[in-house]
C-alpha cells in the first residue's frame, strides 16, 4: 500500500466516523460565546461583591469612633435616691461583734522595753 | 477578512475563519475523545472560548488551524489527565470493538484497526498528517514536540504500518 493509498484509506475511515456527527458552527460558537457572557457576568458580580466589601470595610475604618453614651446624674435626684450606712450599723446589731469588747492582744514588739511605745 | 467578524480579544482571528475550520476542528476533537460526540462538542466550545477571552492568543506565527489544533489538543490532554490512568486500565481491559470503528468492512477497517494499534503519539502523528493534511513541522507542533520527535513517531509509525499492513 503507497502512502496515497493509505491516506486516502484513513481520511475515508475518518470521513465515515465523522458523518452526522460534526456539531454546526454557529450553535457551537453561540454556545461558547453564551458561556463566555456567564463566566464574565459571573466574574462581574463576584469582583462587585469584593469591591463592595472592600468599600464598606474602608468606610468603616473612616468613620468617627462613637461617642461614649454619657449620662450625667442630677447630685439632687442623687442624694435624695440614695442612701448610706456604716458597716457598724449592720454588723453590730446582727453579729454582735463589737470591737470595743475584743481588743487584740499586742504582740511582744510593741511592749514597752523601757522606753516609750511609738 | 471584514473587522465586524474579528473577534475582540483575538486580532488575527476572525469567525469566519474560525467556520471555515470548523469540521477538521470538530473532527480533531472527535478523535481525541474516541468520537463521543457530546465531549467532542463541549470541547471544541472551550476552545472557541479560550478564543474568544483570548486565553488562547493567535499571533499568526502558524496557519489558524494548527494552533486551533493545538488548543483541543491541550485542553483534552488538560480534561484527560486526571482521568489518564484510569483510561489507560480500562483500555488495557477493554475489547478492541470497543474503540471507535468506521462500519465499513475490508480495507479501510483493516487500515483504521492498524493505526489504532499504533502507541498514541504516532497513531495522532499518522491522523494529523495524513488525514487532516499537515505537515510534520504543523503536526510536531500542534502535540508540543519538536518536528524532529514529530519527525521520528512519524517514521516509526509508518515503518509499524507497512509491517502491519503488508503482513496481513
Amino acid at each position: 500500500m503507497t502512502e496515497n493509498e493509505l491516506a486516502n484509506t484513513l481520511r475515508r475511515a475518518q470521513a465515515r466516523l465523522e458523518d452526522g456527527r460534526v456539531a454546526p458552527f454557529e450553535e457551537v460558537f453561540s454556545a461558547a460565546a453564551a458561556r463566555v457572557r456567564q463566566r464574565q457576568l459571573r466574574q462581574r458580580v463576584a469582583g462587585g461583591a469584593v469591591a463592595a466589601a472592600v468599600v464598606a470595610a474602608v468606610v468603616v475604618s473612616l468613620l468617627p469612633p462613637a461617642e461614649p453614651d454619657w449620662r450625667f446624674v442630677d447630685p439632687e435626684t442623687f442624694a435624695s435616691d440614695t442612701s448610706w450606712a456604716a458597716p457598724s450599723d449592720v454588723l453590730l446589731p446582727e453579729r454582735r461583734f463589737d470591737i470595743y469588747d475584743e481588743i487584740p492582744v499586742l504582740i511582744e514588739s510593741t511592749e514597752s522595753d523601757g522606753g516609750a511605745l511609738l | 477578512m471584514r473587522d465586524r467578524d474579528v473577534l475582540d480579544n483575538n486580532p488575527h482571528v476572525s469567525r469566519s475563519a474560525l467556520e471555515a475550520i470548523h469540521g477538521q476542528v470538530f473532527g480533531w476533537a472527535l478523535s481525541r475523545c474516541n468520537y463521543e460526540q457530546a465531549v467532542a462538542e463541549d470541547l471544541v466550545q472551550q476552545a472557541y472560548m479560550e478564543l474568544l477571552t483570548g486565553k488562547a492568543r493567535f499571533d499568526g506565527g502558524s496557519s489558524l488551524e494548527t494552533f486551533v489544533f493545538a488548543v483541543v489538543q491541550n485542553l483534552a490532554r488538560g480534561r484527560f489527565r486526571r482521568q489518564a490512568t484510569r483510561m489507560r486500565l480500562v483500555h488495557k481491559a477493554m475489547p478492541e470493538d470497543d474503540v471507535a470503528h468506521p462500519d465499513e468492512p475490508g480495507e479501510v477497517d483493516r487500515v483504521w484497526r492498524a493505526v489504532q494499534q499504533l502507541p498514541p503519539r504516532q497513531r495522532d502523528i499518522v491522523e494529523l498528517v495524513f488525514c487532516r493534511e499537515l505537515t510534520i513541522a504543523e503536526a510536531s507542533r500542534v502535540m508540543g514536540v519538536s518536528t524532529g520527535t514529530g519527525r521520528v513517531h512519524y517514521d516509526r509509525a509508518k515503518k509499524t504500518l507497512k509491517e502491519k499492513l503488508g503482513d496481513d
